[in-house]
């Protein structure tokens, strides 16, 4: 994982809890892709955890920010599916701004009015299969690691 | 008017927004009785305790770090404290003064995380951050930049933002170079200014805080050799006893930790019937020890020591940012004049059991473990002090409902809800993931 001070033109982060079993997910995934480094030099790969409101600081003035995060979309566990913040509303309408629970979507608004937001913003979510206290994947998304990390690196390529 | 529509008051706050995690508030007041008056919590328990039993004390610093994503640095602190105490480990003078510069920059990460984004919309009457831009667009850059300083004064401390690597029992795995240093010493020097310009933006809206008081007690760490304010070394003090200190190993006698119907999380009592944990607490305890800055900052709002309205916690936050700035560049200063010394760490498992505490930006904070001769965990227990908050926000509930409930519905509701914000309390810790609906 890389130093955020020198700032290279792509950030890929992964967020959640590896605490609690597939909320890792994104952690999980951003430490892969960060052992092949050599393979991307124009991209950070940040294990931002439940970083919330750093967020902004972590994409601020990119070209491209990638975030890997696991998501409730309502689909199979397991299912990955890219989106844009456009593409998207947040069912967290009433926090406005909580911070372990920051409103990634509310984050990116902010950092565009702050005039700071890459142009480019790709979501990588991830429907989990469970939540609950525990340092391991499900079945459902470890069987699938290899598959989500080819349908990443398409996107930095 | 405005006394006949309080006379009948159903306020249900379901959830609390800007704070982290899940709160309620439940009010309901019919003919002007209060018959329902409640400050609850919901959240799941996380069972982070039973989730480090079996693990070894080299790896108890990781596991804690993920415990929350705004106290990071300060779980972990407190984690290696407790295994540092527990297996007999000296931690060099060196590797001490940056631990200390590492967890002060957390306190400025987090206390300018609440002052900017949280609680300044209520100060400027804005619904959150992001419209606040509009409205005061150089208070909320100037926020953003003194955030990001923190950001990076941990990133190159801690080795990440959020979630620290460097700290290990012993010790530290490395330390920044002397020109890294000198650069954030920079950083902190241009954050003294920002920081007088937030208080400034702060000031002129200070009369939008509500003058309320009732009378708490004041729990925090005190540190008297030498005499400090602290947030990382010293035992327990508490304003109701006269200066005494409490060895941290008595935690236990302090926290009193019980449980009520309301909440699902554990609440906390000591000499009173409720205590307050967080900034002001450690500002009433310790105050005279602040740096120049942090008290010309505290004159500048009339904070002074004994202050009971809970309000004022974030003005206590902001004298906070002042003093953990300040004292940095000095200890930049006495760092680099000794010489940066390489220094390597080890160490070796015994059994044994041990105490950790440290201040997180809301609070006192207590780890504490027990290991096998083989350096695995077998036991743990943890006290963070939202916890130790809750009763408190209750009892001022009861004493501020009554005074204000000749006021207008929508005035009594924000005031219970800024009066929670002002706690900065942190919840639900360590769970953030997306809930989506596509919408194309």
């Amino acid at each position: 994982m890389t130093n955020q001070t020198q700032k290279k033109d792509t950030v890929v982060i992964g967020l959640g809890n590896p605490l609690l079993s597939d909320e890792g997910i994104g952690v999980c995934l951003a430490e892969q892709l960060s052992q092949r480094q050599s393979e991307f030099p124009l991209v950070d790969f940040v294990d931002a955890g439940s970083a919330g409101l750093n967020l902004l600081h972590l994409i601020a003035n990119r070209k491209k920010a990638v975030i890997i995060d696991c998501a409730k979309m309502g689909t199979q566990p397991g299912t990955i599916r890219r989106f844009t913040p456009d593409d998207v509303q947040s069912v967290k309408k009433l926090n406005q701004y909580s911070l372990h629970e920051a409103d990634i979507l509310q984050v990116v608004k902010l950092s565009q009015q702050l005039g700071e937001c890459p142009r480019e913003i790709a979501f990588f979510g991830i429907e989990p299969e469970s939540l609950q206290p525990g340092r391991e994947l499900s079945e459902s998304l470890s069987a699938k690691i290899n598959a989500f990390i080819e349908i990443i690196e398409k996107e930095l390529r | 008017m405005s006394q006949q529509i309080s006379k009948n008051l159903d306020i249900n706050v379901h959830h609390i927004t800007r704070v982290e995690g899940h709160g309620n508030i439940a009010v309901n007041v019919t003919n002007g009785k209060i018959e329902k008056l409640q400050w609850q919590v919901p959240e799941a328990p996380r069972f982070f305790e039973a989730m480090v039993r079996g693990h070894n004390y080299q790896d108890i610093q990781l596991i804690a770090s993920r415990i929350c994503g705004i106290c990071s640095i300060t779980h972990s602190f407190a984690a290696t404290k407790a295994i540092e105490s527990a297996m007999g480990l000296e931690v060099s003078q060196q590797a001490d003064k940056i631990r200390v510069l590492m967890h002060y920059s957390e306190q400025l990460q987090s206390h300018s995380l609440h002052i900017g984004y949280l609680a300044a919309p209520d100060f400027f009457g804005a619904p959150s951050v992001v419209p606040l831009v509009a409205k005061a667009a150089d208070v909320v850059k100037t926020i953003v930049k003194i955030h990001r300083t923190a950001d990076e004064w941990s990133d190159l401390i801690a080795g990440r933002t959020t979630h620290p690597v460097t700290i290990i029992p012993g010790g530290l795995t490395r330390i920044p170079t002397e020109k890294q240093f000198c650069q954030l010493q920079q950083n902190l020097k241009d954050t003294i200014q920002d920081l007088k310009k937030i208080a400034e933006a702060v000031l002129s809206v200070a009369d939008n805080l509500p003058k309320f008081e009732r009378p708490t007690e004041y729990v925090s760490l005190k540190q008297t050799d030498p005499p400090t304010y602290t947030f990382y070394h010293g035992g327990i003090t508490s304003t109701d006893i006269n200066g005494k200190i409490l060895p941290i190993e008595k935690w236990h006698e302090v926290a009193n930790e019980y449980i009520v119907e309301q909440s699902t999380a554990k609440w906390a009592k000591w000499n009173r019937d409720a205590y307050a944990v967080g900034a002001l607490a450690r500002f009433n305890n310790n105050a005279e020890l602040l740096s120049h800055s942090a008290k010309e900052a505290a004159k500048t709002f009339g904070l002074q020591k004994g202050c009971c309205n809970p309000f004022m916690n974030t003005v206590a936050q902001l004298v906070e940012c002042f003093h953990v700035v300040e004292t940095s560049i000095a200890m930049i200063d006495e760092l680099l004049t000794k010489g940066l010394k390489d220094e390597k760490v080890t160490s070796s498992p015994k059994a044994g059991k041990g105490t950790g505490c440290v201040e997180a930006p809301r609070g006192i904070l207590f780890h504490e473990y027990e290991f096998d001769k083989n350096g695995n965990c077998v036991a743990a227990d943890m006290c963070i002090p939202t916890n130790q908050n809750h009763a408190n926000i209750q009892k001022d509930f009861e004493k501020l409902l009554p005074e204000i409930l000749d006021e207008e519905e929508n005035q009594i509701r924000l005031k219970l809800e800024m009066l929670v914000r002002a706690y900065d309390p942190c919840i639900s810790c360590s769970t953030h993931f997306l809930d989506v609906q596509f919408i194309r």
